[in-house]
């Protein structure tokens, strides 16, 4: 009797130990800008592989939802560090919100313009006086300075999410992801060559993506925990590079747990060019950093498409970590 | 080489011929079956997806009806802003099928209602609840049932979507732009829509049963499967997905024929994964939501039936055939078991048993024919062989006499050696050797008044045995003669006469006499037409006599031979001959030739006569080498001893 119950002890000593450990380990919560997606694979490996407890963090991701965004989140304190398109960073903080970016994951611009070829648009100049559909939810400086910079006199029609209004042909161009609208496309049965396509990147636009922001003040006392996220995250993507197939397993589950219609095949072509945007490909940085020549690039499109000026110096927005 | 019988062999060809046949056969009866049930399954695939498309329109055009009527109403004014819920209920309480609606205004349209207004009616459980929707957390313009009938100016049939609020519903909205008149134009005011529960159609698209596992499914307007018997595609899929995740771009190509509103009854260029093997589409669009019906054949179930009966012909045409083999291997036996005993009796009769007993035949055909041909053949055999024996009785008998003849001929010459023992001035030794039975050679020598020793060689034309008559009756008259000449050219001249005489059968002979008087060596001799003897002087060489100039005797009665003569020394050697020694031939028809006989002297002139002669029979033996003798051999050969 007296053997059971030391057994016992030891038992329950090893059943909650591990939760003892965990407890202790500083916890991050982590909010990308979007529903669950391949787009955010390389965090996703990174917590379901373990790189962030290895690392010594705990990391919980939360996502937004139709209501309630990313930058909403972080300032209502329900996420510690976000995910956002380097443009719509610098928005939020001029309009306020006192954010910094710490790293720069994605480098190059993902939009693009689609037209149907028998619409006869085969020029970016043709576009006059079309209309074009674009995200009602954001996204849509850089193509708005685009075609402002090219004087190109649109009529934009806010779209909700999906691509249908382009299947029907009630607008005569949209404004697409790379990895994700331009896939839907292909999907609905138009093949590519029955597509033109006008990415912005090709017309001096590939201001890049998705970036990580918190507060400053979070950045200013979890500096050694923002590192450690950031190492596990660009592990994560590695290894998501590695193994797409795991990856999108890991993506696909995520999907179905938040009751999203899931489809393998896009998934993977996300993830796929989601990858290429991490590339630094000829840039002269390093991976996940901000160069000041994009920075100030955008800083530039603000300026001309938004009533404010943009405020802040790069090392006022820019807070890398010493990596 | 492997034995085979002629019923073996004729099976064979039988068969070969069938199997060719019904190959043909078979393949214009398949090829005909198969399309005529392609042709069948056409007929019902379409059959089946019209009456399919209609159930699925019976439901969706009276439900497309709704919208339309009221957005006339709105247009003519004839709701009031605050009869629109009242009226939207009474709608819903009598129309089924719609499970909401709602009428959404352009932004402002009231303003005193603000940015947002869009009465909703729906049902929740038994009742029908109403709301009228719009914030700025559901700003409804954006979204597609609004906007893409707004910027389309068309009625749009929503894609289908799980409608949240209503219990997770598969549900699709029609919506139908309205106009009102604003300062007497026509303008846009709104749209307004019903929304139709699809729970429905997934009933009547898994009531759709082809063939055993053969299924159909429902494409949305941009390809989403709408209704698939895997749930998991549904919704989550598009066919370009599907087609992409299995590589199969016939999938696609299928998938835009589709969504295109195409529609066609095909061997489908795709493999599913959902359904293994060959398969076939049928395919047609629902008019009303350009929405498209798949229906899936299984190919292996499609012509199940055909394959059905190709195993039963199959079977049946080898039982057939078998029974084909059977039935011919016992009629040709049954023909050709007389030919087996023709056989036998053929080699019965081949070893001479001409009597053996033929076959029966009963029929009138060719096996009679072929046994009348053996009974002749056998009675034929039969006389012949009575003749050859008496042929050959004959043959034997007048070998057995020309053998007497032989024996006759041989005794008339001389053939003891030494002849003569009391004279030792010479010596004698000759051979004939005749190559038939009897020849027409002849040698002969004796003594003349005690000191001439005549002697002579001839070889008369043709062989046998007129040769060898004419050789005794000249042999006769040369001894004749000389018993009262010894003159060589009288001897000669005078069997000339007497030989040309009654010489009726132009035969001749060639004839070389000659007289050596022992007491002085002197050799007197005629040569009429005989081979040229060889001298052998002693211990010198060996000469030819000179060419005669005499014809053979036996020819012309008056002809005149001379003589000539010359002097022997003692040792000196006389070797005579006939052509059957210089034209000994071998099988190359080669000659021995006069050359070969002087190098076969030059090689013995010391030798005695005896000696020399088998040195000579030696040299012609090695020369035929075992080829038949065609000729009489003759030689003769007289040493001179003094």
């Amino acid at each position: 009797m007296k053997t059971f119950t030391f057994k016992a002890v030891i038992l329950l000593f090893l059943l909650f130990s591990p939760t003892y450990v965990h407890a202790q380990l500083p916890k991050i919560t982590f909010a990308p800008q979007w529903l669950p997606q391949a787009q955010f694979a390389g965090y996703y490996v990174a917590q379901e592989k373990g790189f962030y407890k290895e690392a010594g963090i705990e990391v919980e991701i939360v996502h937004p939802s139709a209501n309630i965004q990313a930058t909403a989140l972080l300032s209502s304190g329900k996420a510690d560090l976000i995910s956002l398109f380097l443009i719509t960073g610098m928005s939020a903080k001029n309009q306020g919100l006192d954010i910094v970016n710490i790293a720069q994951i994605s480098q190059h611009s993902a939009i693009l313009f689609v037209t149907k070829k028998f619409s006869g648009i085969d020029k970016l100049g043709k576009l006059d006086g079309k209309k074009i559909g674009i995200w009602k939810s954001g996204f849509d400086e850089v193509p708005k300075a685009l075609m402002k910079e090219k004087s190109l006199n649109v009529e934009w029609v806010p779209i909700l999410s999906t691509v249908n209004l382009f299947m029907m042909d009630g607008i005569d161009a949209m404004t697409v992801m790379w990895y994700n609208e331009y896939n839907n496309i292909i999907n609905c049965g138009v093949n590519e060559d029955e597509l033109n396509v006008f990415p912005v990147a090709e017309y001096g636009y590939d201001i890049p993506e998705d970036g990580l922001y918190c507060l400053k003040s979070t950045y200013e006392k979890r500096k050694p925990e923002l590192l450690k996220f950031l190492e596990a995250t660009l592990k994560g993507w590695d290894y998501a590079a590695a193994n797409k197939t795991i990856a999108i397993d890991m993506v696909l589950e995520r999907m179905k747990q938040a009751h999203i219609p899931a489809n393998r095949v896009h998934q993977e072509w996300m993830l796929d060019k989601v990858l290429e945007m991490i590339m630094i490909s000829d840039k002269k940085t390093k991976r996940g950093e901000l160069l000041e020549s994009d920075f100030l690039k955008a800083a530039g499109i603000l300026d001309n498409s938004t009533k404010s000026k943009w405020k802040y110096t790069f090392a006022e927005f820019y807070k890398p970590l010493d990596r | 080489m492997k034995k085979t019988t002629l019923s073996r062999h004729i099976i064979r060809n039988v068969l070969l011929f069938c199997i060719a046949l019904f190959l043909v056969t078979f393949s214009v009866y398949y090829y005909f079956t198969r399309n005529t049930i392609r042709e069948t399954t056409r007929e019902n695939a379409i059959f089946l997806a019209n009456n399919t498309v209609n159930r699925i329109e019976q439901v969706l055009t009276p439900a497309e009806k709704i919208p339309e009527i009221v957005a006339k109403m709105l247009e003519s004014a004839f709701l009031s802003k605050d009869s629109l819920i009242p009226f939207l209920k009474s709608m819903l309480s009598i129309n089924k099928n719609v499970y909401g609606s709602i009428i959404a205004y352009e932004p402002d349209y009231f303003p005193e209602q603000g940015m947002y207004f869009a009465p909703y009616v729906c049902r929740q459980g038994d009742t029908i609840h109403s709301v009228v929707l719009g914030d700025k957390n559901y700003e409804y313009f954006y979204m597609d049932w609004y906007q893409i009938p707004k910027m389309t100016n068309a009625p749009y049939w929503s894609e289908p979507y799980f409608d949240e609020g209503g219990g997770n519903v598969l549900m699709t909205t029609y919506s139908v732009p309205f106009y009102t008149y604003k300062d007497g134009k026509r303008t846009f005011s709104g749209i307004v829509t019903v929304d139709i529960s699809l729970e429905w159609l997934t009933e009547i698209m898994s009531q759709v049963k082809i063939l055993n596992t053969g299924y159909a499914f429902l494409l949305s307007r941009n390809g989403v499967i709408i209704t698939h018997p895997n749930k998991d595609y549904v919704m989550n899929q598009t066919i370009f997905t599907i087609a992409k995740e299995n590589n199969q771009p016939a999938m696609r190509e299928t998938g835009r024929n589709m969504i295109q509103g195409k529609s066609n009854f095909e061997s489908a260029g795709f493999r599913s994964k959902w359904k293994a093997g060959k398969l076939w589409i049928n395919y047609a669009a629902l008019p009303s939501s350009h929405w498209s019906i798949g229906v899936i054949y299984p190919d292996d179930e499609m012509f199940a039936s055909l394959h059905k009966i190709n195993i039963i012909l199959l079977i049946l045409i080898l039982v057939g055939l078998s029974m084909l083999s059977f039935v011919i291997y016992k009629i040709v036996n049954k023909l050709t078991s007389p030919l087996k005993h023709f056989a036998a009796s053929a080699r019965l009769i081949a070893a001479g048993n001409f009597n053996v007993h033929l076959p029966e035949i009963k029929t009138e055909d060719e096996m009679k024919e072929l046994h009348n041909s053996f009974s002749f053949m056998q009675k034929e055999l039969g006389d012949y062989i009575v003749t050859l024996k008496d042929t050959t009785t004959a043959k034997e008998k007048i070998e057995s006499e020309l053998r007497i003849a032989k024996e006759i001929q041989m005794s008339m010459i001389p053939h003891i050696f030494p002849p003569f023992p009391d004279l030792p001035q010479i010596d004698v030794f000759a051979v004939l050797k005749s190559a038939k039975e009897v020849g027409g050679d002849l040698y002969d020598f004796f003594v003349i008044d005690g000191n001439k020793f005549c002697f002579a060689i001839g070889d008369v034309s043709g062989k046998g045995v007129p040769a060898s008559l004419f050789m005794a009756v000249t042999r006769t008259l040369v001894r004749s003669i000389s018993d009262k000449e010894s003159s060589p050219s009288v001897i000669v001249g005078t069997l000339n006469k007497s030989i040309s005489l009654n010489n009726e059968s132009s035969m001749f002979v060639t004839f070389f006499l000659g007289v050596l008087d022992l007491s002085n060596g002197e050799l007197k001799y005629t040569n009429a037409g005989h081979n040229p003897p060889v001298i052998i002087k002693k211990n010198k060489e060996a000469v030819m006599f000179d060419k005669t100039k005499f014809i053979p005797v036996g020819l012309f009665e008056d002809f005149d031979y001379g003589q000539s003569s010359i002097q022997l020394e003692p040792g000196d050697k006389i070797f005579l001959y006939t052509d059957g020694v210089s034209e000994a031939e071998n099988s190359e028809s080669e000659l021995f030739g006069d050359g070969t006989i002087m190098d076969i002297i030059g090689r013995n002139v010391t030798a005695p006569p005896r000696e020399l002669i088998h040195k000579m029979e030696e040299g012609i033996s090695a020369h035929v080498n075992g080829f038949a003798q065609s000729d009489d051999i003759t030689m003769m050969t007289i040493v001179y001893n003094g």
